[in-house]
């Protein structure tokens, strides 16, 4: 019995080592597929230029335009949320309300939703064309033909997701703002115009630039792992198995990023 | 295309072995299932890694280039795998135009009349190329596969697919059409057709393929009276 349980903590410690390499090796993979990517922008044929700007404006229209009214709605769906616990609690300062709006709202909540909504519908989509054409040779056809994979399939798809989460976290903030505004006004006879100053004077240039970067590094990372995924499809049947993992895996890496640019803000 | 020690990647490994096909020429592979000849066509076109060997692309070793040097020599290859490829949501004209504007191959105005001379110097419909891919057939999609191969102009051609034998338009055979559109393009041919493969007449050039390596090379009534039993019987002549 007293042999047990030795044997047992060095299973534990052996098991948390093994889940940390995993951790660490799919860093690292990506950041090698995050290389081989940036490499590929540097040897584009000229004739690939049309279509990068092509399938970048693709992305951006169907990410950033097309979802702008659902992130709209449901922005001002969590901003009456966000506002009942404040009624409830009867906080009035408008400094006070101002300050939770930025700090849990703005720089952490809203960029982890529009990840959540984005790996959900954009990513996924990705994910599920990429599989397709991986899965019926079309990708392997382009590729003997002389056609780079990485940046004629997964470079314009990292720069418009880049470009259209931030936009998209923009939107879901107006949303929120606006939501919470209308509550608090009806509930608290807090003035909208005094709300939303408050909430302005919070956001400082650094602040901002902090959260934009936290927003720029979750796309990619959404980009990268969607792709990746993809670029692993062998078959049709892989495709609705890679879904939900690529998915998960996402999520839980803009939740690690959300978390690490959380630390250096406030920790 | 010259090959030179070329080992495939598989276990036990295949004894190595050297052939080149010159432009103009057709050469078939044959060999029974599981014989090579799917990977051959994959690792001469840069999709799997040999296990040793040097490829000869148009006078250059391929090993020697870089990965900007390799994309332009690819440029040059059409390759016809054993799905068709296409990108489903695309139409036809814009599954054919990839190429041409990805290669420049034709300036942006001028794209649209270089696809359509090309589908009809194939004597296909001009209405095909408005068709969706996802609503083609499995036949119709693996001969837009094989156009859009040809599309390029290659200067080498590799096919791995079944080719059926009546091309889309009725009466006209996947024969006549390598011999009026294919084979004036003077490029160098290497088609993997499984057991349904392109005619065999006698003077058709054949390389038979056996547990991963070359069994031998040559026109088909020589392979005929091979000394290797495998060999000749691998060489059917379905026409004379």
């Amino acid at each position: 019995m007293a042999a047990t349980t030795p044997a047992r903590g060095w299973r534990s410690i052996e098991s948390l080592g093994q889940a940390a390499i995993r951790l660490l090796s799919g860093v690292l993979e990506e950041l090698d597929f995050l290389a081989v990517v940036l490499m590929s922008a540097g040897s584009m044929p000229r004739g690939e230029w049309p279509f990068l700007i092509r399938h970048i404006w693709q992305q951006i229209y169907f990410t950033a335009v097309q979802q702008a009214y659902l992130f709209t709605v449901v922005g001002a769906i969590i901003g009456v949320l966000t506002a009942f616990p404040l009624i409830v609690f009867r906080i009035e300062d408008p400094h006070l309300l101002g300050r939770i709006m930025h700090i849990m709202m703005y720089h952490q909540l809203n960029p982890i939703l529009a990840t959540l909504f984005v790996a959900g519908l954009s990513g996924a989509a990705i994910t599920a064309e990429l599989g397709e054409l991986r899965a019926n040779q079309a990708i392997e056809h382009l590729v003997a033909m002389g056609v780079d994979p990485h940046s004629f399939f997964v470079l314009p798809r990292l720069i418009g997701m880049a470009l259209s989460l931030p936009i998209l976290v923009l939107w879901l903030n107006i949303g929120v703002t606006v939501g919470a505004a209308a509550m608090l006004s009806i509930y608290q006879n807090v003035p909208p115009t005094v709300f939303f100053r408050m909430c302005l004077a919070g956001l400082s240039h650094g602040s901002l630039a902090l959260t934009g970067g936290m927003v720029v590094m979750q796309a990619i990372h959404v980009i990268l792992v969607q792709t990746s995924r993809a670029f692993r499809v062998g078959a049709y049947v892989d495709i609705p198995r890679t879904l939900p993992s690529a998915f998960a895996r996402s999520f839980i890496g803009c939740l690690i990023i959300t978390l690490l640019f959380s630390l250096v803000r406030y920790g | 295309m010259r090959v030179r020690g070329w080992v495939l990647d598989r276990w036990p490994a295949p004894k190595p072995f050297d052939f080149q096909v010159m432009p103009g020429e057709l050469w078939m592979l044959v060999g029974a299932v599981n014989s090579g000849r799917r990977e051959l066509i994959r690792s001469l076109a840069g999709l799997v890694e040999p296990r040793a060997g040097r490829l000869e692309l148009f006078g250059r070793d391929v090993a020697r280039l870089g990965p900007r040097a390799r994309a332009r020599l690819h440029r040059r290859i059409g390759v016809v795998l054993e799905q068709p490829g296409l990108v489903p949501a695309w139409s036809v004209f814009e599954n054919l135009a990839l190429l041409v504007r990805y290669h420049r191959l034709a300036p942006g105005g001028a794209v649209e009349d270089y696809v359509v001379e090309f589908v009809e110097s194939c004597r296909l419909p001009r209405a095909i190329l408005s068709r969706l891919v996802s609503d083609l057939s499995p036949l119709e999609s693996q001969w837009i596969s094989l156009l859009r191969a040809l599309v390029i102009r290659p200067r080498l051609l590799l096919v791995s697919a079944y080719l059926p034998q009546e091309t889309l338009v009725a009466g006209y055979g996947v024969w006549a059409f390598f011999a009026e559109v294919v084979e004036p393009m003077n490029m160098a041919i290497l088609v993997d057709a499984g057991p349904q493969a392109l005619p065999v007449g006698a003077e058709t050039r054949l390389l038979v393929m056996d547990e991963g390596t070359l069994l031998a090379a040559g026109r088909a009534r020589e392979l005929a009276e091979h000394p290797d039993a495998t060999v000749r019987g691998q060489v059917r002549f379905d026409h004379a």
